[in-house]
């Protein structure tokens, strides 16, 4: 029964023909991932504030005997994760137009960007010339690095699911929220190793010269 | 469109659509329900079972500090005690309380039939459920933290409190801000995509409102208390070097952390509570509350001005005067919003023929006893004053009488107000008087007389003092006061409790009140609203008492569950979100969840187990049931979507 | 059966309880104006509490073991205590008010029903409600500033420098020459002389700990790895109490000092006693206390002049010439020193210091030896 049928004065909105179907920030789950981001960035901010307070209370930066930290394989990880959200954005571009198979493509050469990145850390893991329980210098790196490193696992996952999914026929270019979302927090969890990146690799460099 | 597909404009759906939005019965079915009613009741029940608990804990303190130099508890049991009381008023009280009343009515106050992410919304529960369980098993178990609800470092931390109970603290307070952290998200984005058509942001209810700007706070000032439990817990499994000072930490970088959650943290708790205080007043006043802008804006800046005053909680740490005077002057400046709210409130009741039940004495009671605690609270804005009374008595006055002033008077308010909309029954207005008048009296007399020990140099967090310092006297007072206010409290939860079988009949709308929530049945059906509402003012009840001929929505399926997005701004109508069916995932996720955080106290690559068993539970949560849509709308009633 | 005028408590309860019903039943069928009564009731209440806070204020307590802010011995307490009651008076002002206002306004309502209008909300709203808290908050942060900014002022330069460390759950005093160097160390009891400035330096051993003598100061923490300062000037002489106020652990509540304000002279004879060497025993019970005591005593105790160099506990080269043992837990004499030595757990459960199982006549002798440490 349609509301044409109804004799009914108090409907003044019909829903029948409303889309059932969201691309973006008109999916309450679109809004929903946002509110994540900014829970994540509110931890991103306790981190980089902490580091600023703990550097400030210390007279050298690195402590004495730390060496510089190196940049090039942590330049390396940035590129990286910064091409793989070029390589998501056009996952969700080819995926609006229908092309189905270049979607999937996509996706899946994010998360092989990203297995790249995490390869590389838990390299530099082995590599690091301090523990986190000596100095504070430490902790921070090892928690920060880990804490992000455990993020680019989670959007990993998240996106080799989205894959899966992908190449089982799920998303369209009407049925597509769940990529977009996922592409949300794929952004925020490569952005945010910007920040990370300048405090543990580009700060040292600066106090040390700075402090002697 | 098929054929199948039946629309809850049917006259004759009315069936099929309770059918649709039902929780299952039974004892199992329990654990799958995602229904923002069930989950929002089950926050309330289970906030009060945490009061309650945290109250025993303060009669049992209170027992010791009876008469000087008391032997009934040791130390390390007091220390015990009055971190738990904190702790579990805090967290596992006041916060959960609020949620659980915004969980509840918000969605029916804005004219929709749930939340938009109601397996979230059950996972929150779960969540809140085993952390307040895994904390008081450790109480139990006499390992509880002893450190204070605040943990300071160094006592907290690895070097001088070894045993499980900081472990659990720091474990629990970051699992537990999860929930508080899903249920803030939820609420705003319910509340911003899915206000009835015609709710423009000026016409939501001021609880909605407040309930907006408290899970904003949330999520700006819980990720930092998160970080600093996990800073802590690192210092306390792997020896970091976060909060100690030989490896070039620093303690008070805990104390900021800590803070700057802890301040915006009561405001989190006192910002619904100003929302729920305006309900009633325009209520039981019969005529719309005055300065509703005045009133928005006031909560906002509240929330936001919150944010700039943690360093209060500090003013004896030794930190530049200078910088502290920031903090003064913030700190004051605060009691402007408030005092704009407390002047629009009794200009809105001025001139009014005043209905005095049971919710509007306890709304005069908070008038009283929050601008006493607001007013010491503007004393302690001052550094030197601030410099003789943090940490004794005279603050633990101060905090009483600004929380259970400010939140729990307006909270039980609110218990009175909705328990008939939530059970169908009014509460004893006899055991509701008789509660009030001990709970006032009772807070009166336990909590003044602390501003005066405060005075006579009794520090806070004491488990005993020498009988010569003359202290005893107030002590036994306030013993027998803290008894009466017991008392207080105790009627009414044994009112909530046989008011459910013993109440009268409460029908839709036994207050006449003005907004959403009572234009449906009490309780409302499985579906809320058999036609969702449209409204075009701030009183939709007032305009048109008869909620049967209220304007409504047409075109939303009766055969799975369907709800309007609206506009943020407009609240035009946009889509229509599928709902999920109830499941088990949430709760198999919490459990995921909650088994990597208490394992991590034990083993810490438990954490990663659980990591990877959550990881399994999303999976399962998340996975699309076939057939999935090709770009008709041809689902069948059993499918989920994320 | 209870006969009519019983008084038993069961029967007073009763007859209370039927006496509020009937109160607010009354109340309730309007035959009694409910917010005149709460209203007047409430302001009485709390002109009540007020008042007979003032006046418990004013009570005279037992001076020696008084902690109280109200009752300053310093010039900067004395300003703090000024603060207070000016800001008290202007609360009450306000509360009244406030409550008056509400009273009147739900007053208001009772015989013909009416509206504010708009306009006269509005202004009494930005009256009531900011132009008037802002004043008065104006006023209230200007004053705390100019106070507060004097009393974190750098001392004089003639101030008494003392350094005091705060452990769980004691209180290390030392007292510093003008290079900064300890000339004198006690613990738990600690001297000034009246009418000179004392600047305080605050250190922590252990977890944080706060230095609080209401009678003399606000208090200041004492956070490990910083180092804090406070300052105050003594106007009286006499002994000020003074508590550990950051809870610290398993004794916090237990972890007490005295300051003792003397004349300048007076002081500087103590000053001078207390950086001498202990005294030696002069009999042979003495001399045997001194053996059990550097035997039992001496890896956590300090006698300076002894075998006993032990940093762990208080400096005890002076005991006998504090008025109070166990960080002002307990009176100094023998019987409460006996006492503590035997069984510190029993007094102070949790604390650091483990019994001392002693026969009668080695406690005997133990206790003369630290009885002439004076």
């Amino acid at each position: 029964m349609s509301t044409t049928e109804l004799n009914d004065a108090r409907f003044v909105v019909d829903a029948t023909d409303l889309s059932r179907f969201h691309s973006g920030s008109d999916a309450p789950i679109w809004w929903g991932i946002v509110g994540l981001v900014l829970i994540e960035m509110s931890v991103v901010a306790a981190f980089v504030i902490s580091y600023f307070y703990l550097l400030m209370s210390n007279p050298q930066w690195p402590p004495a005997d730390y060496p510089v930290p190196e940049l090039m394989l942590p330049t390396v990880s940035l590129v990286l994760l910064l091409i793989s959200c070029v390589t998501m954005y056009m996952a969700g571009k080819t995926l609006n137009k229908g092309q189905v198979t270049a979607f999937v493509l996509y996706t899946v050469a994010s998360v092989a960007l990203a297995c790249v990145v995490l390869v590389i850390r838990w390299q530099q893991f082995q590599n690091f010339e301090f523990s986190l329980d000596q100095h504070v210098y430490g902790s921070l790196v090892w928690t920060i690095s880990g804490f992000h490193f455990l993020h680019v696992v989670s959007a990993a996952i998240g996106t080799a699911v989205v894959a899966i999914l992908g190449m089982m026929g799920f998303f369209s270019s009407t049925q597509r929220i769940g990529v977009v979302v996922d592409t949300l927090y794929w952004n925020f969890v490569a952005l945010a190793w910007i920040p990370f990146y300048l405090i543990l690799y580009w700060v040292p460099r600066i106090t040390h010269t700075a402090g002697g | 469109m098929q054929s199948t597909a039946t629309y809850d404009h049917d006259p004759a759906s009315t069936q099929l659509l309770s059918r649709t939005w039902e929780s299952p019965p039974g004892v199992l079915n329990w654990f799958t329900h995602v229904n923002h009613r069930q989950i929002g009741y089950r926050f309330v029940v289970t906030s009060l079972v945490f009061f309650a608990l945290a109250g025993v804990l303060a009669l049992i303190m209170r027992l010791q500090l009876i008469s000087p130099e008391n032997t009934l508890l040791g130390p390390d049991l007091y220390n015990q005690l009055f971190t738990m009381h904190g702790t579990t008023m805090m967290f596992f009280f006041a916060v959960p309380a609020m949620e659980g009343l915004g969980i509840y009515l918000a969605p029916l106050m804005i004219g929709t039939r749930d939340m938009s992410f109601p397996r979230l919304n059950a996972f929150g529960y779960y969540v809140y459920l085993i952390a307040g369980i895994a904390l008081y098993t450790s109480l139990f178990l006499g390992m509880a933290p002893a450190a204070g609800w605040f943990s300071y470092v160094p006592l907290a931390n690895i070097a001088f409190s070894e045993g499980r109970g900081m472990d659990f603290w720091t474990t629990m307070i970051t699992f537990i801000e999860i929930s508080a952290l899903a249920a803030a998200v939820e609420l705003i984005v319910t509340i911003l995509k899915q206000r009835a058509p015609g709710m423009t942001l000026s016409r939501m209810p001021l609880f909605v409102w407040a309930i907006l700007v408290m899970s904003f706070m949330i999520v700006f000032a819980m990720p930092t208390v998160m970080a600093g439990s996990v800073l802590l817990a690192l210092d306390r499994a792997f020896f970091t070097q976060f909060f100690v000072a030989a490896g070039g930490g620093d303690p008070l970088l805990w104390q900021h952390l800590f803070w700057f959650f802890g301040h915006p943290e009561v405001y989190i708790i006192m910002v619904p509570a100003l929302g729920i205080i305006s309900s009633i007043i325009a209520t039981f006043t019969q005529r719309p509350i005055f300065g509703y802008t005045a009133l928005v804006l006031s909560l906002v800046a509240t929330g936001f001005v919150s944010f700039g005053l943690w360093v209060h909680h500090m003013f004896t740490t030794g930190l530049p005067h200078l910088g502290l005077s920031f903090f003064t002057a913030a700190s004051a400046m605060i009691a402007i919003p408030t005092g704009v709210q407390v002047f629009c409130w009794i200009a809105s009741l001025w001139g009014a023929r005043i209905r005095f039940a049971t919710p509007m004495l306890f709304i005069l009671g908070f008038f009283a006893i929050f601008v006493i605690g607001g007013l010491t609270g503007v004393m302690v804005a001052s550094i030197p004053f601030d410099s003789q009374v943090h940490d004794s008595y005279f603050v633990v006055a101060h905090l009483h009488y600004v929380l259970i002033g400010g939140a729990v008077f307006p909270f039980f308010a609110g218990l009175y107000y909705w328990y008939p909309k939530m059970t169908g029954r009014l509460m004893s207005e006899r055991l509701g008087r008789w509660s009030f008048a001990l709970i006032f009296i009772g807070t009166n007399l336990t909590f003044f007389p602390m501003h005066q020990l405060g005075f006579e140099g009794m520090p806070r967090r004491v488990y005993t003092y020498l009988a010569d310092m003359g202290w005893q006297d107030l002590n036994f007072a306030i013993t027998l006061a803290a008894f009466v206010l017991g008392t207080g409290f105790l009627l009414t939860l044994i009112n909530a409790v046989i008011s459910r079988s013993r109440g009268d009949l409460a029908g839709s709308n036994p207050w006449q009140a003005e907004t959403l929530e009572w234009a449906t049945t009490s309780p409302p059906q499985n579906y809320n609203f058999r036609h969702l509402p449209v409204v075009s003012s701030r009183t939709p009840l007032w305009d048109q008492p008869d909620a049967d001929r209220l304007e409504c929505v047409a075109g939303l399926r009766a055969d799975r569950r369907e709800l309007l997005v609206t506009t943020l701004l407009e609240a035009r109508p946009q889509s229509v979100l599928i709902m999920p069916n109830p499941s088990i995932w949430p709760f198999l996720l919490s459990l995921a969840v909650g088994f990597g955080f208490l394992g991590f106290m034990f083993e810490p690559w438990l954490f990663v187990v659980g990591f990877a068993l959550s990881f399994f539970m999303i999976v399962g949560w998340l996975w699309p049931k076939k057939p999935w849509l090709d770009g008709e709308q041809s689902y069948d009633q059993s499918h989920n979507q994320s | 059966m209870h006969p009519r005028s019983c008084g038993c408590v069961e029967c007073v309860a009763v007859a209370g309880m039927e006496t509020v019903n009937q109160f607010i039943g009354r109340m309730l069928t309007n035959r009694i104006n409910p917010v005149h009564q709460i209203s007047h009731a409430g302001l009485w209440l709390v002109l009540l509490c007020a008042l007979s806070s003032g006046a418990l204020a004013q009570l005279p307590t037992d001076t020696s073991m008084s902690q109280s802010a109200l009752h300053p011995a310093s010039s900067q307490a004395q300003d703090i205590e000024l603060l207070w009651w000016i800001m008290f008076w202007a609360s009450v002002i306000i509360f009244t008010a406030v409550m008056a206002l509400l009273a009147w306004g739900l007053l208001s309502g009772r015989r013909r029903p009416s509206v504010l209008s708009s306009t006269a909300s509005m202004r009494f709203v930005l009256v009531a409600g900011v132009a008037i808290p802002a004043l008065v908050l104006s006023a209230l942060v200007g004053g705390s500033l100019m106070l507060g900014r004097s009393i974190a002022s750098t001392p004089p330069p003639d101030a008494l420098q003392v350094r005091v460390t705060g452990w769980m759950w004691w209180w290390e005093i030392e007292y510093l020459d003008d290079n900064g160097e300890v000339v004198a160390t006690t613990a738990n009891e600690m001297h000034v002389p009246v009418d000179r400035p004392v600047a305080v330096e605050l250190a922590s051993g252990d977890v944080i700990h706060s230095f609080w003598v209401p009678r003399l100061q606000g208090k200041t923490d004492m956070v490990p790895g910083k180092t804090n300062n406070s300052w105050f000037t003594a106007t009286e002489t006499g002994e000020f109490r003074g508590q550990c106020a950051e809870f610290c652990g398993l004794q916090h509540a237990l972890m007490a000092f005295v300051v003792v304000a003397q004349p300048e002279s007076t002081f500087t004879d103590w000053l001078q006693r207390q950086a001498s060497p202990a005294n030696t025993p002069t009999t042979e019970a003495a001399q045997h206390g001194l053996e059990i005591f550097e035997q039992n005593c001496g890896q956590c105790h300090r006698i300076r002049g002894t075998n006993a160099i032990g940093s762990l506990g208080p400096d005890l080269t002076h005991l006998a010439s504090r008025s109070t043992l166990a960080a002002a837990t307990l009176p100094n004499r023998r019987g409460h020193l006996a006492g503590w030595i035997s069984d510190p757990q029993r007094i102070k459960p949790g604390n650091n210091m483990p019994r001392t199982l002693l026969s009668p006549q080695e406690l005997n002798h133990l206790l003369i030896f630290l009885d002439s440490l004076d």
